[in-house]
């Protein structure tokens, strides 16, 4: 391999694992402060990515304002999906067992699905590039989808705004505290339900986040919710339950391994996330910057 | 005490009613021949099936409209399987047992298609098999009660071989979906290439998981080696994701990329479609010119709108060469419809065409050519210089499916 091809083969990558970061980083955080594993940021992801393409239906034309559009509007609904599945259902299973917590999101994927296999129905769908993303860029005589870089811009920039918001502000202080010490937090008088509403919001506003990159990249259809969301376990379980940081290590690693190991190891490529998932689960249980569960 | 006489008089009227109206459906039954039609509708197969049904429903209409068929009319009964072959073949018994069906009708995923004629095996019952069209349906796999009207993976690679052994490319990269059609298509490409070309060398196969659609980790690998010409056998929603994605990657200023260019995919795909690719279809309505095309061709405009994909076309086929077995053998009765279908000779769309004794594969050839704009069609490409290869110079010689038959297990 030539350096060129691993310098484009490396730009490749961590595009894809950006996207997967945005995700997946999303499913950490709801997990960090609710303690629930929710198996339906799938299906929300999903239902970000219809909705994408349903939208640039009505904004007819490749403008990147359309697009740009779309990036604002998309996700903010989908979070408002969120709050209304937060107060309904998963408010109420917080203090239960896991076992309780995974048929409650498990139900919500069969439920999510099927109401996008009604709504839009099982053609696969896909939203059109804007003219300004739909070229390439030169690197080293090698031809990368514009697209690919804006994904890559667009996802440091996701995770600079996540850092700012946990590490800089006062929320942020109370979402960590939340995840840390939720019971010293409420004695404090701070009100832990709206912590935990807002968080699941923010969760799946990323997820609604990373629907609208994901249409524009590939094809979306009914397999792409239950796809994702074993991929972001693989990620969280290498980078740690509850790590933002943990997240986007992660998903970078299997962003590049996925494109890496495609060259030597071809089909057997696909097996790498879950092997590393498997190494991680025996070394370190807890990921690489996850916190043991005492 | 009343009240529980009440809910037991309720129980037993809903019982009567119940019965009183299996017994009527029964009554029905026996004067339609109900079709089940195991179809994969979601997913990448979606706009297939659209096409597909259409054939379908044109053709039952017709006939039924003509009074039936031995006096009967036909209804199509539809599940989808989601292109998940234990689904399917559940459906599949599902259709038989409960719906009564007579014949059943396959699927567009070859995986399916090999787990569902098992069932047709199983219960007797016909099906056939216009769109999945692994090769193994008619060796390894080979039961009676099934019959192909659609060119098999061994006819299309062994095909594309003959048709790109005319090209001076000498350095090819595969790539393909990894299950059975794609491994059989691609290996079949392979075998016949080395034998019309051994100077032709393949650099790599690179495979993707069926339904995959984010083809950005595969791109830059199916490039590394820097072929000449790549033959990927993908097909439907996954070939247009393909080439829509492998656009900006670059990969037709250097590389042309051959496939299936059928009608569906060249629509999903628009004006993204490169021109000048070399590829082949299975029945392009534009490229065949008998009679009965020209009428199907209309009369399947009026009536949807849209012109006819190859799915629409061979599902129609496939009903032409199935009525005909039962005219034939004067019974809707599998056993006896079985009887007739060695040799049986067809009417279809394409043409006069048979049914070969050995491996019940209809003698389907494909088109190839190469794609190009058309004034005829303002929204999608279509190919010119349309050739067909046919069936006879590619499939496999009788010897060849006995001695595959005999390895069955």
């Amino acid at each position: 391999m030539t350096w060129q091809l691993f310098v484009f083969m490396m730009i490749n990558g961590l595009s894809q694992g950006m996207l997967l970061f945005i995700i997946a980083s999303g499913l950490s955080l709801v997990f960090g402060v609710l303690r629930v594993i929710n198996f339906a940021h799938g299906s929300i992801y999903m239902i970000g990515a219809f909705l994408a393409y349903s939208l640039s239906t009505i904004l007819s034309g490749q403008s990147l304002i359309g697009f740009l559009i779309l990036l604002m509007v998309v996700p903010p609904v989908i979070a408002i999906l969120g709050l209304a599945l937060e107060v309904t259902l998963f408010r109420r299973v917080y203090r239960e067992e896991h076992l309780l917590q995974l048929l409650l999101t498990y139900a919500l994927v069969l439920i999510l699905d099927d109401l996008v296999r009604v709504i839009w129905g099982g053609e696969p769908r896909s939203v059109a590039r804007p003219e300004l993303l739909a070229g390439s860029v030169d690197i080293f005589g090698m031809a990368l989808p514009s697209y690919n870089v804006f994904i890559l811009v667009v996802g440091p920039m996701i995770a600079i705004g996540l850092w700012l918001l946990l590490y800089r502000t006062r929320t942020g202080n109370i979402i960590r505290a939340a995840v840390s010490f939720p019971d010293t937090l409420g004695a404090l008088g701070v009100n832990v339900s709206w912590v935990m509403t807002s968080t699941f919001m923010l969760g799946c506003w990323l997820a609604g986040f990373g629907g609208v990159l994901t249409a524009g990249l590939s094809n979306i259809d009914l397999g792409i919710g239950m796809q994702t969301i074993i991929e972001c376990f693989a990620v969280v379980v290498i980078g740690g339950l509850g790590s933002v940081g943990g997240a986007l290590l992660g998903s970078l690693i299997i962003g590049t391994g996925l494109t890496f190991f495609q060259l030597p190891f071809g089909r057997w490529a696909l097996v790498f996330p879950y092997a590393l998932m498997a190494l991680v689960l025996i070394i370190r249980p807890w990921g690489f910057f996850g916190k043991p569960e005492r | 005490m009343k009240q529980v006489k009440g809910k037991v008089l309720a129980m037993m009227a809903l019982v009567l009613f119940s019965a009183a109206f299996t017994l009527g459906s029964n009554a029905i039954a026996s004067d339609v021949i109900k079709l089940g039609f195991i179809a994969d509708v979601s997913g990448i197969g979606a706009p297939f099936y659209k096409s597909q049904k259409a054939g379908l429903d044109m053709f039952i209409e017709e006939i039924n409209a003509k009074g039936g068929i031995l006096g009967k009319k036909l209804e199509l009964v539809v599940r989808d399987s989601q292109l998940k072959p234990d689904v399917g073949a559940n459906q599949a018994r599902e259709l038989i047992l409960s719906e009564k069906c007579e014949f059943l009708i396959g699927p567009t995923s070859s995986a399916v298609a090999l787990a569902v004629t098992k069932v047709s095996k199983e219960f007797k019952k016909i099906i056939f098999f216009h769109t999945s069209n692994a090769e193994a349906l008619t060796t390894t796999a080979f039961q009676p009660y099934m019959f192909q009207v659609v060119p098999n993976t061994g006819i299309e690679g062994r095909g594309m071989a003959v048709v790109l052994s005319k090209k001076p490319y000498k350095k090819y990269s595969l790539i393909g979906p990894d299950y059975a059609y794609g491994h059989d298509q691609l290996n079949s490409f392979k075998s016949e290439m080395a034998k019309r070309r051994p100077d032709v060398q393949i650099l790599d196969t690179v495979w993707v998981k069926l339904g995959e659609s984010n083809f950005s980790t595969f791109i830059p690998t199916l490039m590394a080696k820097k072929p000449e010409a790549i033959n990927a056998a993908f097909w439907g929603g996954q070939l247009s994701a393909f080439i829509k994605q492998a656009k900006p990657y670059g990969v037709f200023k250097e590389t042309p990329v051959s496939s299936l260019f059928d009608l569906d995919m060249l629509r999903a795909t628009g004006l993204d479609m490169p021109e000048g690719l070399t590829g082949y279809a299975r029945a392009p309505f534009y490229a065949i010119d008998t009679p009965q095309m020209k009428e199907f061709i209309k009369k399947y405009y009026d009536k949807n709108k849209e012109w006819p994909a190859d799915w629409a076309i061979m599902a129609y086929d496939g009903m032409i060469a199935l009525t005909e077995a039962i005219k034939k053998a004067n019974s809707t009765e599998s056993e006896k419809v079985v009887d007739v279908l060695g040799g049986l000779k067809f009417n279809s769309l394409r043409g006069e065409r048979f049914i070969r004794a050995e491996d019940h594969m209809a003698n389907v050839g494909i088109y190839a050519g190469v794609t190009t704009k058309s004034p005829d069609y303002k929204e999608f490409l279509i190919m010119k210089d349309v050739q067909p290869v046919p069936a006879e110079e590619v499939w496999l010689p009788v010897e060849e499916i006995k001695k595959l038959q005999s390895e069955q297990k």
